[in-house]
């Protein structure tokens, strides 16, 4: 089946800039895909050539099999889209900018049943549509444009960094809304920088950084690059096959293990009766922060080097 | 310590925007001295030019008050209340630009959080304001003693100048103070000192000459209008500082309220309480072009005003200008020797006067349309409105559309209120047809402003701003200032004001009209052909 987004060799060139630098990405219909990346690496750029904002100077990029950049409007019909700083008309109030971006949308065709919709979701999301723009808070004007994509059902949603403001009540109810969405069979791309929110969400995650994907694949196929931490009380470090790291500190023996030799690491563990263990289970941090590492290792040369 | 710090901040951030003002005032100063002093060389000419002013308010309304034939203070009579509009607008951007701008932002939040107490940032701005106008004022004289004329006059009028800018400083801060925001602030001052200039202008025109027919006194609306107090220095005719007395009053009151609203109330807040708004958006808002309408009322609402006080003056001046000549002698000999026989194509002349006032207006107001368009896009909103089914065509097509509904609303509120005007004041029927025609001739210009300021936001969307209204103020000089200062016919033609079409005794000739629409229709057709390959750009 083909993928609802492709992207092969995407660039986006600003002048000398590179903001995308050969990014690949694939989207397949029904997942939620999680698209991670420090700040700058890339990923509003990716979106507004997605959405046809913004023309990509090389590579190619479709969205439902179509050109973003040739057939925006017909792409548009399709998808809801969250941008990453929500700003709004500040004469307008927000149930008014709800209603505007619906109707663009062209998602009112039942009255009633929209308004129902749109009652539902400024009541979870705790939010009054009956303030001027210009009143509402950051947080606020993230929840505008939230409840303005959920109001209409698309077949794609695309969110930048849409948590962004929220508080975290406020975040398990969007957690509880894209897990909506997602069960009735709609496409999410998830622009992110938390990692806790796509280790929740999302089937597949895309990591980017410096406008490149660095990594790409199921959560389950990314935790098997990364170790699961495990320690325990004690004062020497005693010898473990598939230990690696092994450090003592106040205390506390603490080593990594490959998720495959976890099992055989568990019962030599079980066989010295340690106590006071810990197992922490591999998350997607220590992947993330190794491709943050690596930014930060090669700044560092590039400083020494300059 | 801290107000330095302050104060060189406010400098910095106005290093291009001011010395720009400064230097652009000085030089029209220059320039209209050196120009005046070559198309009105001869004193019998100046004589007689000053006498059809007075014949023919608008002319009075538009310029101001005449002074004695001297070449000195005939310069100061023909371009003062121009310097003085300049200075104004100058100073109402400034402190509107630091101070509710600021707060709307959240920036004077992050310099209300330092040690800066609640006042200082409002110091800085003041004596900020205040140097830029001294700087003014500085320009003024040297760019008249550049131009040839008396020293003492020059330095009078720099300072008649700086005390008018000081005044609407003053105006532009308590303004702010008021405001919800930013945009609300630059509008009601301008409209302020659009009065100020409307009152002075209405005062000068129904001032009296007096026996020798050389001078004026104006009459009692003029004493409401700050700039009409720094006119009556009467720069190298009188030099009379103490009406400036007048202006830094002004200015010390405002000031005063500003501190004492500012230490009241809280950051960000305005004096005027936000009204709760409804939950759902009406029918009408519905597309872009809903939204576009409701962005943009209240500005075409504005600019329709100052439609409707051009539109009443050209009906109302139009009777003056009858009793002028009847009553005034020595003005009707010269009427009668310049055109024998035809006192009614003064009246026509005054009317289709004010009326290019009123399609300065309609310009003006669509081309706001188009600012409001680039500013959609830099806030980011427009990303919002584009990512959805609603194509970039269709955005531009529905803007420009609204263009030109305002420019109908200003110049329709202008005839109708010219034509009020006329009726009211017992004027003929004839009359009232001749505003609407009056009317309808501006459009052309206005179309042709609307169209290029799309080219432009299509082309070069990050000097959308500056370049369009650059460019008004360009036409303005050159169509309004043009034959005063002047300049060669070519350069004069660049204006589209230039074309619009004027009543003669062979009637009014519209081939220029027509070509200025083909020009507006040209820009347009390539303003749309070239959006399609546009991207979005903060």
């Amino acid at each position: 089946m083909n993928p609802i987004i492709e992207t092969h060799g995407l660039e986006k060139r600003f002048g000398r800039m590179h903001a995308l630098d050969g990014l690949d990405l694939s989207v397949a219909k029904g997942e939620v895909h999680g698209f991670l990346g420090p700040n700058g690496a890339g990923k509003s750029t990716t979106i507004r050539v997605l959405l046809g904002l913004a023309k990509a100077t090389g590579g190619t990029a479709t969205v439902f099999g179509r050109k973003p950049w040739e057939d925006a409007v017909a792409i548009h019909r399709r998808i809801a889209h969250v941008p990453g700083d929500v700003n709004l008309w500040p004469n307008l109030s927000g149930g008014e900018a709800i209603d505007l971006i619906s109707r663009l949308r062209g998602g009112i065709t039942d009255k009633s049943a929209y308004q129902q919709r749109k009652a539902r979701l400024c009541e979870v999301f705790q939010f009054d549509p009956s303030k001027n723009g210009r009143t509402y808070s950051k947080g606020n004007r993230q929840k505008v444009a939230l409840i303005a994509a959920f109001v209409t059902p698309a077949e794609l949603y695309i969110l930048d960094e849409p948590t962004s403001g929220l508080d975290p009540l406020m975040e398990a109810v969007f957690n509880q809304e894209v897990q909506r969405i997602a069960r009735d069979g709609s496409t999410v791309l998830l622009s992110s920088h938390i990692l806790s929110e796509v280790e929740q969400l999302c089937d597949r995650v895309s990591i980017i950084r410096s406008g490149r994907t660095v990594e790409t694949g199921t959560l389950a196929e990314l935790r098997h690059l990364t170790r699961t931490v495990v320690s325990f009380a004690g004062d020497s470090a005693p010898m473990i096959t598939g230990a690696h790291d092994m450090t003592v500190a106040n205390g506390r023996v603490r080593f990594t293990a490959a998720s495959d030799t976890l099992a055989p690491v568990l019962s030599t563990l079980a066989d010295l009766n340690v106590q006071g263990l810990v197992v922490a289970p591999p998350s997607l941090e220590e992947l993330f922060l190794r491709h943050y590492g690596d930014e930060a290792a090669a700044d560092k040369l590039e400083a020494m080097a300059s | 310590m801290t107000l330095l710090v302050l104060l060189k901040q406010r400098l910095r951030r106005d290093r291009w925007q001011l010395p720009i003002w400064i230097l652009g005032v000085g030089a029209l100063a220059l320039v209209a001295a050196v120009g005046v002093a070559q198309t009105y060389g001869d004193a019998a000419e100046r004589q007689s030019t000053i006498l059809l002013s007075m014949a023919n308010p608008a002319i009075l309304l538009l310029r101001g008050l005449p002074n004695g034939s001297d070449l000195d203070a005939f310069v100061f009579f023909q371009i003062f209340t121009y310097l003085a509009l300049c200075a104004g607008f100058m100073s109402t951007f400034l402190a509107v630009r630091h101070s509710r701008a600021e707060e709307e932002t959240g920036r004077a939040e992050l310099i209300g959080s330092t040690p800066a107490s609640r006042t200082l940032p409002m110091v800085a701005t003041v004596i900020h304001g205040v140097l830029a106008n001294l700087a003014v004022g500085v320009l003024v004289a040297l760019g008249f003693i550049g131009g040839g004329l008396g020293v003492t006059g020059s330095w009078v009028t720099g300072a008649a100048t700086a005390a008018v800018g000081i005044s609407f400083l003053g105006i532009g801060l308590l303004v702010s103070q008021f405001a919800r925001s930013a945009r609300g602030a630059n509008g009601a001052s301008a409209a302020i000192l659009g009065v100020a200039f409307l009152l002075r202008g209405i005062g000068d025109a129904l001032g009296t000459p007096s026996k020798d027919a050389q001078s004026m006194t104006s009459a009692w609306p003029s004493w409401l209008s700050p700039i009409s107090w720094a006119q009556h220095t009467a720069a190298f005719s009188q030099n009379d500082l103490t009406p400036l007395l007048l202006n830094l009053a002004l200015a010390v009151v405002c000031v005063v309220v500003v501190f004492t609203l500012q230490t009241q109330r809280d950051s960000g807040a305005s004096l005027l309480a936000g009204r709760s708004a409804r939950p759902d958006a009406p029918a009408s808002l519905s597309g872009s072009f809903g939204l576009a309408w409701r962005l943009q009322w209240p500005v075409i609402v504005g600019w329709s005003l100052g439609g409707v006080a051009c539109g009443l003056l050209a009906g109302g001046l139009s009777k003056v200008v009858a009793q002028l000549t009847t009553a005034n002698p020595i003005i009707a000999q010269t009427l009668q020797a310049l055109s024998p026989g035809q006192k009614d194509s003064l009246t026509s002349t005054t009317l289709w006067a004010l009326f290019g006032f009123a399609g300065v207006l309609a310009a003006a107001c669509a081309m706001q349309t188009v600012v409001r368009m680039r500013q959609e896009e830099t806030t980011g909103t427009a990303e919002t409105l584009l990512a959805t089914p609603l194509s970039r065509l269709r955005w531009l097509i529905d803007y420009l559309w609204l263009g030109v509904v305002a420019i109908a609303i200003v110049l329709l509120a202008a005839a109708v209120a010219s034509g009020l005007a006329v009726l009211g004041s017992g004027g003929h029927w004839s009359t009232v047809g001749e505003s609407f025609q009056a009317a309808a001739g501006q459009i052309p210009a206005a179309l042709v402003y609307l169209a290029v300021m799309a080219l432009i936001f299509v082309l070069v969307p990050a000097i959308t701003v500056p370049l369009g209204w650059s460019l008004l103020a360009i036409g303005l000089v050159l169509g309004m200032f043009g034959s005063l200062i002047g300049i060669p016919d070519w350069l004069k033609n660049v204006s589209p004001f230039a074309h619009t079409p004027t009543p003669s005794v062979d009637g009014t000739d519209w081939s220029g009209a027509i070509l200025m629409v083909g020009v507006a229709i040209v820009a347009g057709i390539l303003s749309v052909a070239f959006v399609r390959r546009r991207e979005l750009r903060t």
